[in-house]
């Protein structure tokens, strides 16, 4: 009589383990010599203001790279190519709304989760701007500079929203690797006409820039509904 | 595939995205030159947007409903949908409200036609592209501080978002752009951008009325919104004259002060100023000898003086006083003077003799001259004499040796106190003869004999006497060693005395010793004889002896010459020594004065 309950007690346990792991094992954090220790712990409030400042950051540098790249390479006839938002910027997995109302009625995890997505969206296309920007002879520093910069705060971004995700929504996300399809498939082609290489180039600054803005945004919003929920759900 | 899409839709788009949304600040500003088109897109919020177009030239299509504008987003499965609301109030106007406006996706407008179905315009933009805020509400200022001249100020500028904009939900991050002028200015100073909702002001001008004005835009775009309205800063200068007045009274105060110091100063330092400001004048110094210690006549000082300045050898001035004896000698004019006459009387041609009478007369140490190799041979002498026989031997005047004949080092001298002098051609000659004693023969023992007839005086300071002397030896021969002249005198009075040899003998009787009896050095002669070789001396002796010469007896160890030393007298005159001896007063050592020489004659 008591096996068979004991062995029920203890698949119920095994059975429930993999919840009982991301609480289990915390987080790892490198701290500056390298290691791997045991991360400080931080309030959910500073981490969404550090998270909101990163994103800041990045849009705004997002934004200075696409005029640098514009004054350098893009004649003045096509510049209100900008204005237009990027035609073809890479598909996402799920549309994302554009109106204030439909955005301020997406639940916190659905904002999470799309901020998650569109970091790890552009991890890899923005190793091959880097790349690309270096082919050309006359890039200014500033602009490679600023992206290299840039990839290496969206790394810093996608851990903070990990760590925002496991916080505010209690969820434990092993995989971080990005299962994005590229719709832009020729990352990986040499583009021989300049013209063509260029304007790609610029398309895709500008596409990042946009989805910055909509990071930026949606934790915006998200810290919004932290603090006061009335007031963002106001209309 | 996808680039062939992306490349056509950029030829399109340069083909009719250009009027609407690259011009962006020509909105509102319709062209007449063109036809329909599209004057401008612009959101406020965010939220929601508007469109105008015109007309342009065609005039015919103004009627409401001629023109019609479509649009389409680039959402998959989207087509050209008509403008949802058509603004009644304004003229050609096309709304778009919250539901119909999205962000993040691109709008496509066309102006058609419907009629003839003509699209006129077409623009294609994003709505956050579009967006150009309501300006801020709420500017108000605040005075800072005031400098403490009173003429700069500082103020802090306020001001609230504008309502529209839903900032606290993050939906617009908005930036802010103040800006300030001087009143009826017409430049604006503009201010760096801010985030927040205040702004500094420094170094407004007091008494000038300014005017401040403040704009946004979103973060990251371009766009700025209008302006807010302007708002009147101004600050009254306040009168400070009363602090003014004191500074003034201090500083007349202060200087009247500072003036008084100095006068005073000044007249109670008046010598020391003097002397600072008129130095006297100093007088010329002259190196050399003070004449107050002239004056004074103490001679140690000035002997110091003197040989500081280094105007006497002092080597010279102690170990050969008799050096400078013969200097000064040397210097006397008169001395020179006859000796010059003696040349001439006696006829003697340095030439002759210049071979034997080759004294050295520049030469102006006594010393060097006594020590002069050139000093003639006496066996050359000898051979100028007449009627020499080749007796070199016993020739009186002729030394045995050939050496040195002024040896000093002689050991026995004859012992002469009165010492011809004999003349010199040249006064220094004569001089150096002072030294020279003939040596007359040898001693047995390897001494020289000086004769006395040539013997001169030496450590006598006969400077005074010098010229009597000199008066009375100028038919002497000149030079120790007689001349020819002198020798023909001599052997011309040599019949007179007996026997040339005994002339000879007589002659420097004093210095030969052992060939004649008579010829006793250190004796003095007979009294017929007379000491002094003078050729006139037999007839008449015309010369009274000399009382101040004396014969070097000695040469001691410190250069000093040793005249007539009192011990050796007796050995060296076997012929009468009682003579004179006795009659010889105890004298000093070596030095003979006048007087005592003056007692001495005969």
């Amino acid at each position: 009589m008591n096996r068979p309950k004991v062995l029920q007690a203890w698949l119920w346990c095994v059975s429930l383990w993999p919840c009982w792991l991301p609480h289990a094992v915390p987080l790892d954090c490198k701290d500056e010599t390298g290691s791997f220790t045991q991360c400080t712990s931080i309030s959910q409030e500073k981490l969404l203001d550090r998270v909101i400042q990163h994103a800041e950051l990045i849009y705004r540098v997002s934004e200075e790279s696409c005029t640098l790249f514009e004054d350098m390479f893009i004649p003045y006839p096509l510049h209100y190519l900008r204005n237009q938002g990027g035609n073809l910027c890479h598909s996402k997995p799920f549309p994302i709304p554009g109106s204030k109302s439909e955005i301020q009625q997406i639940s916190d995890k659905w904002l999470l989760h799309s901020v998650l997505m569109l970091v790890q969206s552009w991890m890899e296309p923005l190793i091959y701007l880097q790349t690309t920007l270096n082919r050309y002879d006359d890039a200014p520093d500033a602009l490679l500079n600023k992206t290299k910069w840039v990839s290496d705060k969206l790394l810093s971004l996608e851990q903070g929203v990990l760590v925002l995700i496991r916080k505010m929504l209690d969820e434990g996300i092993l995989t971080t690797s990005s299962i994005f399809e590229h719709t832009l498939t020729p990352y990986n082609e040499q583009s021989p006409e300049m013209l063509e290489s260029i304007l790609r180039d610029y398309n895709l600054l500008i596409c990042f820039k946009k989805d910055a803005h909509k990071i930026e945004t949606f934790l915006k919003l998200l810290k919004c509904r932290q603090s006061n929920k009335l007031s963002c759900l106001s209309y | 595939m996808a680039y062939s899409l992306l490349l056509s839709l950029l030829y399109l788009g340069m083909l009719c995205g250009n009027g609407l949304v690259s011009a962006r600040s020509e909105l509102f500003t319709p062209d007449p030159s063109r036809g329909p088109h599209f004057t401008g897109c612009r959101s406020r919020e965010q939220e929601t947007f508007r469109c105008w177009w015109s007309a342009g030239i065609f005039q015919n299509l103004t009627e409401p409903g001629a023109l019609r504008v479509f649009y389409m987003t680039k959402h998959a499965l989207s087509e050209w949908q008509e403008c949802p609301d058509y603004t009644r109030t304004v003229k050609n106007e096309c709304y778009f409200n919250k539901t119909f406006t999205q962000i993040w996706t691109s709008y496509c407008i066309q102006l058609r036609s419907v009629r003839e179905n003509i699209t006129y315009d077409e623009a294609c933009f994003t709505v956050e592209n579009i967006v150009h805020p309501d300006p801020p509400i709420g500017l108000n200022w605040t005075l800072l501080n005031v400098s403490r001249s009173g003429l700069h100020y500082d103020i802090l500028v306020r001001w609230a978002p504008p309502p529209s904009a839903d900032v606290q939900m993050g939906w617009m991050s908005l930036e802010y752009q103040v800006q300030y002028r001087v009143r009826n200015n017409s430049h604006w100073e503009m201010l760096d951008l801010e985030s927040g909702t205040q702004q500094s002001i420094y170094g407004l001008h007091t008494d000038k009325e300014y005017e401040v004005r403040v704009r946004c835009k979103m973060t990251a775009f371009d766009n700025f919104g209008e302006f807010s309205d302007s708002i009147i800063v101004h600050v009254a200068q306040i009168p400070s004259k009363e602090s003014t007045f004191p500074t003034t009274l201090v500083l007349i105060f202060g200087m009247i002060g500072v003036v008084i110091l100095l006068v005073l100063l000044i007249f109670s330092q008046q010598q020391r100023l003097m002397v600072i400001f008129l130095p006297p004048i100093p007088a010329p110094k002259i190196k050399g000898i003070d004449p107050e210690l002239l004056k004074n006549g103490k001679l140690d000082q000035l002997n110091s003086l003197l040989s500081s300045q280094d105007m006497y050898k002092p080597d010279f001035y102690h170990e050969d006083p008799w050096v400078e004896f013969i200097q000064l000698d040397l210097d006397d004019p008169a001395e020179k003077n006859e000796s010059s006459d003696t040349q001439h009387l006696l006829g003697l041609s340095r030439s002759g003799s210049s071979h034997v009478l080759n004294f050295k007369s520049d030469d102006d140490s006594g010393r060097a001259s006594c020590y002069d190799p050139e000093i003639p041979n006496p066996e050359d002498l000898a051979t100028l004499l007449p009627g020499h026989s080749g007796r070199g031997d016993n020739h009186p005047l002729v030394s045995r040796s050939s050496s040195s004949i002024p040896d000093l080092g002689v050991q026995q001298t004859s012992e002469v106190k009165e010492t011809p002098i004999q003349k010199q051609p040249a006064v220094p000659s004569w001089v150096n003869m002072d030294f020279y004693a003939q040596v007359s023969d040898f001693t047995p023992a390897g001494g020289v004999v000086l004769s006395p007839g040539q013997l001169n005086s030496s450590l006598e300071k006969k400077k005074e006497e010098e010229n009597e002397k000199k008066i009375q030896f100028q038919l002497v021969s000149d030079g120790a060693y007689t001349s020819e002249n002198t020798a023909r005198q001599l052997s011309a009075n040599v019949p007179s005395s007996p026997g040339p040899e005994q002339g000879y003998q007589t002659f420097p009787t004093q210095a030969v010793e052992g060939t004649s009896e008579r010829g006793v050095p250190g004796c003095p002669p007979s009294d017929s004889q007379m000491p002094y070789l003078l050729p006139e001396a037999p007839p008449s002796p015309i010369l009274p002896p000399v009382s101040d010469y004396t014969v070097v007896q000695e040469v001691d160890a410190q250069h000093s010459l040793l005249l007539n030393p009192p011990s050796s007298q007796p050995a060296i005159c076997p012929h009468s020594p009682n003579k004179h001896l006795p009659a010889m007063p105890t004298m000093p050592m070596g030095y003979l004065t006048p007087d005592f020489l003056g007692n001495l004659t005969p």
